[in-house]
């Protein structure tokens, strides 16, 4: 009994030291988008129900400043969040074409459920539908890098 | 003679207009003022029902936080501070079912607070 403590306490040990985050593999990376694009993310045909309006995507804006920020930045391209480059999975840029190319359907699955295990959280009930799908507006209309400051948060 | 005439036509037509001021207005119809409370995560009541055409006033009477009521398809929008009240004045110009969300954020249940409005003929 002891022995088999001592070997499972020592497995443990050996698992934890394997726990880093590292950033994955370009081949890695490419395996696990493609599988997300056309396997994980659900909600492909759904079209968004509000028009690219000027109110509209200024309202994605204050909806997406409420704590997308935090990881995204208020640009969405992570300007301005200290911790960018040291988590893995890495948070993708918004803007990128890997986001882009989700459908809006797949944007507002993605914001509803979250994509486990990427640390990217759902946000269904915590924001209104009509609020994600004004985020999945400002997505698409993405203001340039750097543009809109630092969040509030990381400023003092 | 025409003097006299023309004295009593216009004495009839100032008294006329005497009575026709001095007749009470008929009051326009008060609007009909609903109170709804909103805490975290709901609307108190959760359901109102007005009729079209009918002007209406929504009460709205924060008990915790900032909040607000925003009827996107309406295009109607109040907020409240913590604790204080604000209205939401307007007249319904269609039937139907409409669903308001609270404009405010404020936590992790405030995506799902919902006050439906029916607006009947």
């Amino acid at each position: 009994m002891r022995r088999v403590l001592l070997a499972l306490s020592a497995a443990g040990l050996l698992g934890l030291c394997g726990c880093k985050a590292t950033p994955p593999g370009k081949m890695e990376r490419s395996v696990v988008v493609a599988a997300k694009h056309r396997l994980f993310i659900g909600n492909r045909g759904q079209k968004n129900p509000q028009a690219a309006t000027a109110k509209n995507i200024a309202d994605g804006k204050e909806a997406f400043s409420h704590y997308c920020v935090v990881c995204h930045g208020m640009d969405g391209q992570s300007t301005g969040v200290p911790f960018i480059d040291r988590i893995s999975p890495p948070i993708p840029s918004l803007a990128s074409g890997e986001v882009q190319q989700y459908t809006d359907g797949q944007l507002k699955w993605v914001i509803d459920n979250g994509i486990w295990p990427s640390g990217m959280p759902g946000s269904k009930d915590i924001l209104s539908d009509d609020e994600i799908w004004s985020i999945v507006l400002y997505l698409r209309n993405l203001p340039p890098a750097g543009s809109q400051g630092v969040p509030e948060m990381y400023t003092h | 003679m025409k003097k006299k005439f023309a004295v009593l036509v216009l004495s009839l037509t100032a008294l006329l207009f005497a009575v026709a001021l001095s007749r009470p207005t008929i009051a326009q119809a008060a609007p009909h003022r609903i109170e709804v409370t909103v805490s975290k995560f709901n609307f108190a009541p959760a359901e109102i029902t007005v009729k079209k055409g009918e002007p209406v006033v929504i009460v709205l009477k924060s008990a915790d936080a900032n909040h607000g009521l925003r009827f996107r398809d309406l295009n109607l929008d109040v907020k409240v501070n913590k604790g204080s009240t604000g209205e939401l004045s307007f007249t319904p110009t269609k039937t139907g079912n409409f669903a308001g969300h609270c404009s405010v954020f404020c936590g992790s249940g405030h995506g799902g607070m919902t006050l439906t409005m029916h607006v009947v003929e």
